[in-house]
């Protein structure tokens, strides 16, 4: 057997193994979508008829048709949105002036910021509370968006993403008589943009699947995220005569992450690859 | 020579340009809009509404009956919240629908000053929140608006009484029941005169569930013995009180390491190793087995009443004329017992207008009025003429069930943290039935947890 036969045997294997893979974390997925298709009186029955037909749409018609369920949306999209911007936008500052600029007792800040990554949301969550009851903002889309604006991990990645890129760029800069903000704008705000996209779509997927603080933030059904409407929207104990219904909630809150997801999918994977490279 | 030039008089109503028309015309419109939405809403108590229950306002179409599903828990009660909003136009109602059970909520609404005016809890949640005074006693509304606490059940009635005064408006009571798959039994020969045979003591439980799986094969009983235990609390619960055991000593001390409740968990963990109750099933998978045929006896609430009828008129199917229920059969006396829940309709404390308080009670009434409508859910009714109306004992099986609405019983009703003790009881209980702890070390474990639980709780007067 040559070199080049054992190579491409290799490469079978490995096509081999990753399609295993691949097929063994979309078995999840397909096994929801094709529950979503049946009807609840089905699979009260057995989860086995999912197998086969009939098929039917009418829990996405349930669900179309439940009074609020347009709304969440609309919530999940304005919250996700401009939390998403808010992060990239603070993280990329705090980033470059903690790769970049000195001040006096930026390390101690910096090893400040730092902590939060170590504190979990549970630890806060009262005095969180209380602080928003005081400044009367629960109920309201500040009240859902402020909170995940303090991303630690969000200034962790982009200082360090920011430090990876030569001080030569800037020096050079510098020399066109290019100002700080021009330098952190035109130079290197370009060359971070695989990073802002994975912290983009982090930052996205975690305000999208947030449940517990819209869950005590937002108790006025209006402003209800789709994640807290969805689980409002759950009819009898367990759900276990509308497993398909429950399954149909769960495709309708995924497909727009999915569609994000598609959208930036070449950014991540260049991220992911640039940072495993690195 | 060029004159000076004449001054023009402005015209008195000069003509507007189009685009200025267009402008007033717009400001004209915004202003009347403005002026229309600052109109004081004067004649319109708005009041907001807290449930659980879930949300199909698909299956029934605002102002219709229900269109599919009408004895569903959510479509009853989003039809009964309709029909009070037709017939009181002054009165508006918000409904916030809350996820189950609610209490995150809830509390979160407590906290930060600004809960609903009116909300659904579980009976044994009442004590919780009545501790600390965040909802309203209720005796003197119920008078105001003629709501005849008299014709609470005692089931209900218990539930809602929290030292001496009534916390809520009692929905329906809820419990554990049998619910008999009769094609099995008469494979099994348990069946005489048309109803099954049930045990009336230990040893016939046993005989009887040994006898159902030699002829059929099956396990005789089914219920959710993973993920979810509370079953298991219910069953121990329901069996202390056929031995008429002191379950609760005082309302901050359980007493669970005793000869009685050792009783029941050795009976069930026998049955379990003997393979008469199907192992390893969550919630819906004991459910499905029980549809599918696939055992005797399924225990669980009020509830699936309505599922299982409907699947024992069904041709085909394994239940196909071949469903009842009954109340759990006593192994240790002769009184019927059952322990109990129940929801409530409660008035949280806030600031509100006597117009406000007198809509809440108002809606209080009128779903007292409608409790025929709920217990058609399968819950038990919590009004003594419904109990007692023909019209209500011709739903299927509600005459071998109605009598628990006298006889069931909720915890007393000054204890405190009951959903925390039912997941630590039927933690410890799931422990000693499958084998994993000795029965005596479970018990004690669970008498040991759930005192240390309530001892922590703040009395009153430390709050």
């Amino acid at each position: 057997m040559t070199a080049s036969d054992n190579k491409r045997l290799r490469d079978v294997a490995l096509l081999a193994t990753l399609v295993v893979l691949g097929f063994i974390m979309l078995v999840p997925l397909m096994w929801t979508v094709l529950l979503s298709l049946k009807s609840n009186s089905d699979l009260l029955q057995s989860t086995a008829n999912a197998f086969h037909g009939p098929y039917t749409v009418e829990n996405y018609a349930a669900i179309t048709k439940s009074s609020g369920v347009f709304r969440w949306l609309m919530n999940s999209v304005i919250v996700s949105g401009l939390q998403t911007i808010g992060v990239l936008v603070l993280a990329s500052l705090a980033g470059y002036g903690f790769a970049r600029l000195e001040f006096p007792y930026r390390d101690q800040i910096f090893l400040l910021v730092l902590f939060g990554l170590a504190i979990p949301e549970q630890a806060v969550i009262i005095t969180r509370h209380q602080l928003f009851t005081g400044l009367h903002l629960h109920n309201s889309y500040p009240g859902l968006i402020l909170p995940g604006l303090a991303a630690p991990f969000g200034v962790f990645l982009m200082t360090q993403y920011f430090k990876a890129i030569p001080k030569e760029l800037d020096e050079a800069a510098i020399l066109d008589n290019a100002s700080r903000f021009k330098i952190f704008w035109k130079v290197l705000l370009p060359l971070t943009i695989p990073a802002q996209a994975t912290l983009g779509i982090f930052t996205f997927l975690g305000s999208w699947n947030d449940y517990w603080w819209p869950l005590i933030s937002a108790t006025r059904a209006d402003m209800f995220t789709l994640t807290v409407g969805l689980s409002a929207s759950q009819i009898n104990f367990a759900q276990t005569s509308g497993l398909g219904y429950l399954m149909t909630q769960a495709v309708f809150a995924a497909v727009p992450i999915l569609i994000v997801y598609i959208i930036f999918q070449k950014y991540i994977v260049r991220a992911v690859a640039g940072a495993a490279i690195r | 020579m060029i004159g000076p030039f004449k001054k023009r008089t402005p015209h008195p109503h000069p003509l507007p340009s189009s685009g200025e028309r267009e402008f007033r015309a717009v400001l004209m419109a915004l202003i009347g809009l403005t002026l229309m939405s600052c109109q004081p809403k004067s004649d319109v108590t708005e009041v907001t509404v807290q449930r659980i229950f879930g949300e199909c306002r698909a299956n029934v179409p605002q102002g219709q009956a229900p269109i599919k599903n009408p004895d569903g828990e959510c479509e009853v009660v989003t039809h009964l919240l309709d029909e009070f909003q037709k017939a009181n136009p002054d009165i508006k109602l918000k409904v916030n629908i809350a996820p189950w059970p609610g209490y995150d909520q809830l509390s979160a609404q407590f906290a930060s000053g600004d809960p609903p005016d009116i909300a659904t809890m579980h009976m044994s949640a009442m004590p919780d929140f009545a501790s600390r005074g965040l909802i309203e006693p209720l005796d003197g509304g119920f008078k105001e608006v003629s709501l005849d606490v008299d014709n609470f059940t005692p089931a209900a009635r218990n539930g809602v009484t929290i030292d001496g005064q009534v916390y809520g408006m009692p929905f329906d009571n809820w419990t554990q029941l049998w619910h008999v798959n009769m094609n099995l039994f008469a494979k099994a020969g348990l069946v005489r005169d048309g109803q099954p045979i049930l045990p009336r003591n230990p040893d016939e439980l046993l005989a009887q569930a040994r006898q159902f799986k030699a002829k059929t094969g099956l396990p005789y009983l089914l219920q959710p013995t993973d993920n979810e235990r509370a079953a298991f609390t219910r069953n121990l619960f329901t069996y202390l009180l056929d031995q008429k055991a002191v379950v609760f000593s005082d309302p901050k001390t359980i007493r669970l390491n005793t000869p009685e409740a050792r009783r029941i968990v050795n009976l069930f963990k026998q049955i379990y190793a003997e393979g008469l109750m199907a192992p390893g099933q969550d919630y819906p998978a004991a459910m499905a087995a029980f549809l599918n045929g696939e055992g005797g006896i399924c225990l669980v609430g009020t509830w699936m009443i309505g599922t299982f009828e409907a699947e024992a008129n069904t041709a085909g199917r394994p239940l196909y004329q071949g469903y009842t229920v009954k109340p759990y059969p006593m192994l240790y006396g002769t009184e019927q017992a059952a322990f109990v829940d129940g929801h409530a309709w409660v008035m949280p404390k806030r600031d509100r207008t006597p117009a406000e308080r007198a809509a809440v009670l108002k809606l209080m009434k009128f779903l007292q009025v409608h409790d025929y409508d709920w217990a058609r859910t399968g819950h038990l009714p919590t009004q003594k003429d419904v109990a007692q109306s023909a019209q209500y004992l011709s739903l299927p099986h509600r005459n071998d069930i109605v009598a628990l609405a006298s006889t069931g019983k909720t915890l007393p009703a000054g204890v405190e943290r009951q959903f925390a003790i039912q997941d630590i009881v039927g933690d410890e209980m799931a422990s000693a039935i499958r084998g994993h702890k000795s029965v005596d070390a479970a018990l004690s474990d669970a008498e040991h947890r759930v005192n240390d639980l309530l001892f922590h709780v703040l009395s009153r007067q430390d709050r």
